[in-house]
């Protein structure tokens, strides 16, 4: 028993790398842009699928995929980020609707291109087993865990070091004071969307290396990504590392002690708890309402 | 005088000239009933967003949730059908209830939020296969009835009911618009502090159009259940009772109380009519088109373009 | 009618308002000064319920209202003014007052709207939007207004003669000084300027780092040497 649970907390705390990828590509055009692209769970699937196309098309491990991935998620992103900015009026509101609507599109498209079939990686050199200890896993969730962290310090160094990380911090707290000290808020806007399409570029490859993945899945990451930032509370990236890690860990238990199909529901439910007992999330500020 | 003489006559053509135009033909009378069930969901979206200030992803929630309750009570309990479906409101009152903590989150944590729970349903009607009959749904969901010697289970005295239902609840729209409660909703939306200083209590006001749009939807997918005899959890929850009630709402004008339901009648035969019959199986992905190219250009509604292109002609004129 | 108890706000490291005991009554028109920072708006901010006491009690009519949200208090008769306008947007001036009193009384009363307008001097702007058809001293009629139309028992006014040039604030301070007779409500008012307050308050109490450092007459007040320091740094003005 002792041993299930521990391949569990594995299992799930690999698969929280690449939701962490999600959840901050997610996060950071919302910083930005105070906008939620509700579409970016589809840039994921995206991601995926064009794996897959690499995988059965060229014939080629997936990882490979990972340029390609790169710059079509990428431009993708930056249409949606030119299509929000055409918004003039009530911008949460409308952007909202806007980013739904193009994950509508985004949604059909794949499923006219690559039809509604389940699919998953049939590259062998990924599915071999990389067992440490007791614990069992393929070698595709450990490397992309390791690229997944990578990704998310070199995140972190970006955004404290770098000057369009600052940037992107700086529009976040306050974007009038922001444009007062020379940024270019469009500019940043632009940047924080190709950031997170870079994100979604690899999370997306991940997802079909050692995942299943289907049309309908797009929808879901978004809402997975949802639920990690409200794990995660506002402002902190180690917060939706552990958030994400958490979402992961809670839906291998599931999987584990109960049964696969109820696995979406163990982040519902974790959702639901947080809710209710922190609003602030795990890790986010605290607010003084009366 | 004039706009009561129009309001009978609107009122005897859908009651009396539809059935007698279309009746016959049950094809399109099957669209004009499916339309107005989507008219039923974008009037309950629409009232939550122009009341209540909230943009929701997750109606298909309530719809599901409508539909499911009606259907197992009618089933395994036997109440009357008509009597059924208002406990599928019931039904979608309670879903909105266990909705009432996520009040507090702004806009877009709010619209997320209730497409989690959307989520969360649609799983619970798949799995709890004991009470629900799983992803294989129920088959033979009870009729509507007989009323007076009328059947209502035919195309056309379903089409009566629904037209009625979405007549009343539009009649319910008009009527908190035009309250009190219609004044503080509306200024709750860009001056909260401002209403709650001087004696609103918001939070009770938007839960309570959550509840009331919950309830509408809830009936209309009760409705739809009995209607067509069948249910599934993929059809019941479906991202189409999201996507084509939107589409339907912001397309008629949502600010409107007509617009939705007009919306809905339009966009849903041009879907059913011309985009099914382009693109079979991603017609949906013309509906994404329309609805982005919608807020780009014109966010209060293709009608209101409208409208607004006739009063430049009637100032020109 | 208002009594504060060793109410103190924090914000986190920061004390606002450091244990104040205050007591208002019906009969009062109290002035509520002291230099910018000292606490006098989150003061009102506690008494109307938009913040939490870190600790101690406001007890109304004799009732602890601590966990009283911010409309309830509304209800019992706590009426307050935005420093910085808060017109209800999308509604007009009529329907500013029509949502005040009929959420704040429960009841409405058209004459008693109508007397209101008039007291304010905004009859004429009755049916204008509110929020984008109104000038400076109209936004802050329409504060005291919304204020009013809730029959409150206590009006806290925060600054409304800031920002207000000299014939306007002569005006306003007319209105001002009819306000409690017409109305029978205790007022506390905040503002800065030590000729107003005198003019219209029979006593002052003012307010340093959060803390009360004087309570008394206008003259007894403003002669008082710690009340001169608060404000200037040095002993004598």
């Amino acid at each position: 028993m002792t041993e299930l649970i521990l391949q569990a907390l594995y299992s799930g705390l690999l698969q929280g790398g690449s939701y962490a990828l999600i959840a901050l590509g997610l996060a950071l055009v919302f910083g930005a842009m105070k906008v939620i692209n509700l579409a970016h769970g589809e840039l994921v699937l995206l991601s995926a699928y064009i794996a897959y196309s690499v995988e059965s098309g060229l014939g080629w491990n997936p990882v490979f995929a990972i340029p390609v991935s790169l710059v079509v998620v990428c431009l993708a992103s930056v249409m949606v980020y030119l299509v929000v900015g055409r918004i003039k009026k009530d911008r949460e509101i409308n952007s909202l609707i806007l980013t739904y609507g193009i994950g509508v599109i985004l949604t059909n498209a794949i499923l006219l291109i690559w039809k509604a079939d389940v699919r998953s990686t049939g590259s062998s050199w990924l599915q071999e087993a990389f067992v440490v200890g007791p614990l069992y896993s393929m070698r595709g969730e450990v490397l992309f865990f390791v690229v997944s962290l990578a990704m998310i310090v070199g995140l972190w160094w970006w955004l404290s070091r770098s000057w369009y990380g600052r940037a992107v911090r700086a529009v976040s707290s306050n974007r009038n004071a922001a444009m007062l000290m020379g940024i270019n808020p469009g500019y940043t806007e632009l940047v924080s969307f190709v950031v997170a399409g870079i994100l979604a570029a690899v999370a997306g490859v991940a997802l079909f290396s050692y995942g299943v993945i289907s049309p309908a899945y797009g929808n879901v990451l978004t809402v997975k990504a949802f639920i990690i930032t409200v794990l995660a509370g506002i402002g902190s990236i180690p917060g939706v590392l552990i958030g994400a890690v958490l979402l992961g860990v809670a839906e291998a238990l599931t999987v584990t002690l109960a049964s696969s199909a109820l696995q979406e529901l163990a982040g519902m439910g974790l959702f639901l708890v947080v809710l209710f007992v922190m609003p602030n999330g795990l890790f986010g500020a605290n607010g003084r309402r009366g | 005088m004039k706009s009561k003489l129009a309001l009978i006559g609107a009122l005897l053509a859908v009651y009396v000239g539809v059935p007698l135009a279309f009746g016959g033909d049950s094809y399109v009378m099957s669209l004009v009933v499916a339309s107005m069930v989507i008219g039923g969901v974008a009037l309950s979206w629409a009232l939550l967003g122009n009341l209540g200030g909230m943009v929701s992803f997750g109606h298909a929630a309530f719809f599901g949730v409508g539909a499911y309750t009606s259907a197992l009570v009618s089933m395994k309990l036997g109440v009357p059908v008509l009597v059924a479906i208002l406990m599928g409101g019931g039904g979608a009152v309670v879903a909105s209830l266990l909705m009432l903590p996520v009040l507090r989150l702004r806009g877009p944590y709010f619209a997320l939020a209730i497409l989690a729970y959307a989520h969360i349903f649609r799983i619970l009607a798949t799995e709890w296969t004991s009470v629900t009959g799983g992803s294989g749904g129920l088959a033979s969901v009870p009729r509507l009835p007989e009323i007076l010697g009328y059947d209502l289970s035919t195309k056309t005295g379903g089409y009566l009911v629904i037209l009625t239902i979405v007549l009343a609840f539009a009649a319910l729209y008009h009527f908190i618009r035009v309250s009190h409660y219609g004044l503080a909703l509306r200024a709750m939306h860009e001056s909260e502090d401002a209403t709650r200083v001087v004696g609103v209590n918001s939070t009770l006001l938007k839960g309570l159009m959550l509840v009331v749009s919950a309830f509408m939807c809830g009936v209309v997918g009760a409705f739809n259940a009995h209607y067509i005899n069948f249910l599934e959890p993929d059809y019941a929850f479906s991202g189409l009772w999201v996507t084509l009630p939107i589409v339907a709402a912001i397309f008629g004008g949502y600010r409107t109380i007509t617009g939705p339901i007009i919306g809905a009648v339009v966009v849903y035969l041009v879907d059913q009519l011309i985009f099914k019959n382009i693109i079979p199986s991603g017609h949906q992905l013309v509906l994404g088109v329309l609805l982005v190219g919608m807020i780009v250009f014109s966010p209060e509604g293709l009608l209101s373009l409208v409208r607004k292109f006739m009063r430049k002609k009637h100032v020109a004129a | 009618m208002l009594q504060l108890e060793n109410v103190s706000v924090t914000f986190g490291g920061l004390t606002a308002v450091d244990r104040v005991t205050l007591s208002i009554e019906t009969k009062d028109v109290v002035g509520l000064v002291g230099p910018n920072g000292a606490g006098k708006t989150t003061l009102f901010n506690a008494i109307s319920g938009l913040v939490r006491p870190s600790g101690g009690r406001i007890m109304f009519d004799g009732a602890d209202v601590v966990a009283a949200p911010m409309y309830r208090r509304a209800r019992m008769g706590i009426g307050r003014t935005f420093q910085i306008p808060q017109p209800m947007h999308e509604l007009t001036v009529r329907q500013n007052l029509l949502v005040a009193q009929r959420f704040g009384t429960g009841k409405v009363d058209q004459k008693k709207i109508d007397e209101i307008l008039e007291f304010t001097s905004l009859g004429a702007k009755a049916g204008r939007d509110a929020a984008t058809e109104l000038a400076l001293t109209e936004l802050k009629a329409l504060e005291v207004a919304k204020a009013l139309a809730t029959n409150p028992r206590l009006l806290l006014l925060d600054e409304v003669l800031a920002g207000l040039e000299t014939t306007g604030k002569r005006r306003f301070m007319g209105m001002l000084k009819d306000l409690h007779a017409a109305f029978s409500v205790g007022i506390v008012i905040i503002e800065h300027d030590i000729e107003t307050i005198s003019n219209l308050c029979h006593r002052v109490a003012v307010l340093d780092f959060g803390q009360v450092i004087a309570d008394g007459t206008p003259a007894a007040v403003f002669s008082d040497p710690a009340v001169i320091k608060s404000y200037t740094g040095a002993e004598h003005a």
